[in-house]
């Protein structure tokens, strides 16, 4: 047995703190910047103009992401295009909309909002990486403008998508 | 000798009883039961346009049997001309249990003799002076439409030639809350139908849809993200006082009224999959119902409060299934999706690819009342 220096003492407290402090916090409920049971950042106001159809947003200037089945969590081998995008704000003073789509499996109004979900957790995944929440604006399309209306699973997979579009 | 005696009392306890010596017919339909009645022909200029509306109309009701003069227990006959109609029942004995005059056009005459009977025969609301709204997309864009309940009478409520979706009949048909995209973002649209006019009411940041009109018409619940989740919102027919009701990580769409409108059903993933949930219209915490189905969307409440019917995915396809309010003893009813009830609590309304059915839940009959309008989906009914 080690002897009881007084800073493994202090060490020893205030790892016993932080257990304690991770205890009382409930488990992955609290997030967002007012500890309300949030798991997103509010959206910031729309832009006059600016919309998604619009013709003063830039579309395909960056790699869709994909998901899966029913989901609307970003895989990590999706990332990397989250992180191109990041670091493309990083150097612009662009603001970004982005649209989350759905496949056709689901019921309509279910999908406008599994949509929307999906966009948001790509806006969530740029504002983990240090991107302004205020910069994005999220828009859900659902079932809508599939990129491949046919059926079967490829043309499924592609449809389950967000897009990036760049406010001009 | 005695056996006639007997025969005598047993004849005379029988014609005493209040069903016979009261003026107002009172009868009670059992399940499955249907009344013999008898149509006439209406005389009139309209007479044989109105006749045939209300054929159809106490045939879809559920409740009829039309068979010929002799052998109805009640004879319904009249006349219409001149966007005016004089209806008249009357029972075997040849009395006067109903006797009316309507006006407006050929339809809605046939329409509005039609509920009367039903409600003076049976007690039970009708359902042909309602209407149904839905999404087609015959012009090559997702439009609303209105129709009667039976499907006659279509005509486009929208014209916008973008993404409009998801209608919500008020009371009445009076106004009509969807989801329009022409802004570049799904925002919420209240029509009033009789002007036309059209009011943006819900465009707050992200994405506004699914609006419900609540049975007063005062309010409605719809999901919004503007506080950075899809959850459920109440908020007035105007799209003020936004009032948020969930607070989960998952995707909340669909709310349902209660026919008090003091409670919401809607689906959530928050467990994973989508399942309903019930919650109080000013808030609270939410209580899943059980379904036994894993993915179970657009609820629909019955307007007398006892049962909700929703649309569950299985395998390749969507059915159509009810439940009791509370949960519980859910069964498929139909192939299909986004059932709504009609105000008689009887009958539901949903889409299947190209059509619209109206499905009696007395008798399992399905009819279909849409088609030829592209593929058409999200009904809504009035009441």
């Amino acid at each position: 047995m080690k002897s009881l220096t007084p800073t493994r003492i202090l060490a020893v407290l205030l790892a016993a703190a932080v257990m304690v402090s991770c205890k009382t916090k409930p488990k992955d409920e609290y997030a967002g910047i007012d500890g309300d049971y949030v798991s997103g950042v509010p959206l910031p106001d729309r832009q006059d103009g600016a919309s998604f159809l619009g013709g003063n947003v830039s579309k395909g200037q960056f790699a869709t992401v994909q998901f899966g089945f029913d989901r609307y969590d970003v895989s990590s081998s999706e990332m990397p295009k989250v992180e191109a995008v990041a670091q493309a704000m990083r150097q612009s003073r662009n603001d970004l909309i982005i649209a989350g789509f759905t496949d056709d499996r689901g019921t309509e109004e279910y999908n406008r909002g599994l949509g929307e979900r999906r966009a948001l957790a790509v806006r969530e995944a740029l504002i983990s990486k240090g991107i302004s929440g205020g910069r994005i604006q999220t828009v859900s399309f659902g079932e809508e403008m599939p990129v491949d209306s046919g059926g079967g699973e490829a043309a499924w997979a592609a449809n389950r998508r967000a897009e990036f579009g760049v406010i001009r | 000798m005695m056996i006639r005696r007997i025969l005598a009392l047993a004849v005379l306890a029988v014609l005493s009883t209040p069903a016979f010596s009261q003026d107002a017919p009172t009868i009670t339909v059992r399940k499955g039961d249907r009344v013999p009645v008898a149509v006439t022909p209406l005389g009139g200029s309209s007479g044989p346009a109105v006749t045939k509306v209300l054929q159809n109309d106490l045939d879809l009701s559920g409740w009829f049997q039309l068979v010929p003069d002799s052998r109805g227990s009640y004879v319904i006959g009249g006349s219409a001309s001149g966007g005016s109609l004089q209806g008249r029942v009357t029972d075997g004995s040849g009395a006067v249990v109903l006797s009316k005059t309507y006006s407006g056009d050929d339809r809605s005459v046939a329409h509005q003799f039609a509920d009367d009977i039903v409600e003076t025969l049976t007690g039970h609301p009708g359902i042909a002076t309602t209407k149904v709204a839905f999404v087609g997309t015959a012009s090559g864009a997702k439009e609303i439409y209105l129709a009667d309940y039976d499907g006659n009478n279509s005509r486009r409520l929208t014209s916008d030639r973008s993404i409009s979706v998801a209608p919500s009949l008020g009371p009445g048909a009076r106004n009509l809350a969807y989801t329009g995209y022409q802004g570049g973002y799904p925002d919420v649209y209240v029509i009033d139908v009789a002007s036309g006019a059209r009011q943006r009411a819900v465009s707050a940041p992200g994405t506004n849809s699914g609006a419900a009109v609540s049975p007063d018409g005062g309010r409605m619940a719809l999901t919004m993200s503007k506080d950075g989740n899809p959850e459920i919102y109440v908020t007035g027919l105007r799209g003020g006082g936004a009032k948020r009701l969930t607070r989960t990580k998952g995707v909340e769409a669909s709310p349902a009224w209660s026919p008090d409108g003091r409670e919401l059903i809607y689906s959530s993933d928050e467990g994973g999959s989508p399942q309903l949930y019930r919650i109080g219209a000013g808030g609270g915490s939410p209580r899943r119902l059980n379904t036994g189905f894993g993915y179970n969307t657009d609820p629909s409440w019955s307007p007398d409060g006892k049962r909700v019917a929703f649309t569950v995915r299985s395998g390749g396809g969507f059915s159509v299934a009810v439940m009791d309010a509370e949960g519980g003893n859910a069964r498929i009813v139909a192939s299909g999706q986004n059932p709504v009830w009609g105000r008689n609590s009887r009958h539901l309304i949903f889409s299947s690819g190209s059509s619209l059915n109206l499905l009696d839940l007395n008798t399992g009959r399905t009819t279909t009342i849409v088609s030829g309008l592209g593929k058409v989906s999200e009904p809504t009914w009035s009441h």
